[in-house]
């Protein structure tokens, strides 16, 4: 039954899959992500990434507060490429 | 001497993994030093583009090689490499660019290259909804493709551990000993020692700070590049679309996922360590792509990031041994290193086990002028 829970639905990535990363030895939430791309889909891990993140921390033995995070990349909602086309914004962070 | 392996490679992205696999093919017993994880650089943050489109007679050959190399992976790896050889289309809309363009198109025949210049009628044939105004025609080579950096380079990584190399995550490499101009060891941030006759900086943006480390100056300068990925949707046209205006930008739609990923050349560059995505590059890349193929505006953009291109002062790469016995370097890949890897990991394991390799790389020599620049740029 394992192999039937979908864990990243944008990505339609399984439990068994991740399981199977994590034993190989990737056993980083940005390494696993990397392989499988959950967390690279649409929500952006939103909904993947603690669940992922719960896993790695039964199998590795780790308190999950330990367990580093993926940087959080903009934008925070997708937005359409005519809406972000409109907006002119210079020189920042330069 | 104490010896923990042949060689120890400073870096995972793809040149340390790609050279590491053609090494422990050749029963070298490979050390990779990594200081985050693999694919944490440069190759992580690449749009996996892989062309033959170039003006230096090099560039070329190692392409050549490169995309013979990619398009086999797969089959060397038993896995899947998301290889596909939708094209790299360059769009010129100005009499000069055209030129630059034919230019280079005649070097390219030169090499077998299925390279032509279209009509602009024939663009839009192979993009559909790509905007004519003032569009000239396009450089177009049917043979250059894509890959997953993510594969290729795990693949590389995979396949060295497999020949019983190692890789080791979360070590950095702090100093370099030397005695009598000989390599001796690494010494990584946790005051471990690792010794090897042989180290090669493939340590990309930060190869000048390996070479520092034995004393030698690597003309290689982070510049700042940005990209931007969309959701995905059904396949809309195969080639990289690549518009070198100075306001323009280039992209790609995603082989294996359907997502459009793309990036553009800031004017000025960005050089630099600071690779923060910018509010900027967030509205001024969708402008750009959606002035190139207005259909794509409804499409979302779900993420943007940035890396660093590794600048020489000629943009080609630096791919040689070194004053110092036994330190190599293959780094300085300007922005072309996932297409430039395969390949050059092939010829720089002939380099250090057997004093040569099969392609001559004289050009992408340490000690060059640095004179020429490459045009396809
Ligand atoms: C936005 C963007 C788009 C791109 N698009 C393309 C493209 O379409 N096609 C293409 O061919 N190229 C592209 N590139 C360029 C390509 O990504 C790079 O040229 C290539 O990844 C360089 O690989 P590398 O192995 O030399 O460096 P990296 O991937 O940066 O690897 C170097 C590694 O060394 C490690 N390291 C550094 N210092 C130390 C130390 N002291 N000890 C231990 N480890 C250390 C780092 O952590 C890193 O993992 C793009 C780049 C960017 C930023
Ligand atoms: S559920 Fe994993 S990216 Fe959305």
């Amino acid at each position: 039954m394992k192999n039937k829970i979908v864990i990243c639905r944008c990505e339609e990535i399984t439990e068994q899959e991740i399981i199977a990363v994590i034993k190989q030895g990737y056993t980083s939430l940005d390494e696993i992500k990397r392989i499988l791309r959950c967390g690279m889909g649409h929500c952006q891990g939103r909904s993947c990434q603690m669940i992922i993140a719960r896993i790695l921390s039964r199998m590795t033995k780790q308190p999950i507060e330990k367990i580093i995070f993926p940087s959080s990349r903009p934008p925070l909602k997708p937005i359409p490429i005519k809406t972000l086309a409109k907006y002119k914004t210079t020189g920042e962070h330069k | 001497m104490k010896k923990t392996a042949d060689i120890i490679i400073i870096g995972a992205g793809i040149i340390g993994a790609a050279t590491g696999y053609y090494l422990a093919k050749n029963k070298l017993k490979v050390l990779i030093l990594e200081k985050q994880f693999p694919c944490a650089g440069s190759t992580g943050r690449c749009i996996g583009g892989i062309r033959q489109q170039y003006t230096h007679p090099l560039s070329i050959n190692v392409m050549l090689e490169s995309v013979r190399i990619f398009s086999v992976l797969k089959n060397e790896f038993g896995k899947e490499v998301e290889w596909y050889s939708g094209g790299y289309l360059f769009l010129a809309h100005s009499e000069d660019k055209k030129q630059t363009y034919l230019q280079a198109i005649d070097i390219q025949k030169q090499y077998q290259i299925p390279v032509r210049f279209i009509t602009p009628d024939d663009c839009l044939q192979i993009v559909k909804g790509l905007n004519p105004e003032g569009l000239l025609g396009g450089a177009y080579c049917p043979t250059d493709g894509q890959a997953n950096p993510f594969a290729v380079t795990y693949g590389y990584l995979d396949g060295i551990k497999k020949m019983g190399g190692k890789l080791l995550t979360n070590t950095e490499v702090a100093k370099i000993n030397v005695t009598g101009n000989k390599i001796i060891s690494a010494v990584t941030t946790d005051n471990q020692e690792y010794f090897a006759p042989v180290i090669l900086n493939a340590a990309g943006p930060w190869a000048k700070k390996i070479g520092k480390m034995v004393n030698l100056d690597i003309p290689v300068q982070p510049e700042r590049h940005e990209s931007v990925v969309t959701e995905a949707c059904e396949r809309l046209f195969d080639p990289m679309l690549v518009d070198y205006r100075s306001d323009g930008c280039y992209f790609i739609q995603n082989y294996g996922t359907g997502h459009f990923i793309g990036c553009y050349t800031p004017v000025p560059n960005d050089p630099g360590e600071n690779i923060k995505a910018t509010s900027e590059f967030l509205t001024e890349m969708p402008r750009r792509m959606a002035r190139l193929v207005p259909r794509l505006g409804n499409l979302k953009v779900i993420r943007q990031w940035a890396g660093s291109y590794e600048m020489t002062p000629d943009g080609n790469p630096i791919v040689d041994k070194t004053p110092v016995e036994g330190f190599y370097v293959s780094v300085g890949m300007c922005g072309h290193g996932f297409m430039f890897g395969p390949a050059l990991g092939k010829y720089m394991a002939e380099l250090i086990t057997q004093g040569k390799s099969s392609l001559p790389l004289d050009d992408f020599a340490l000690n060059r002028s640095f004179g020429k620049k490459e045009a396809m740029k």
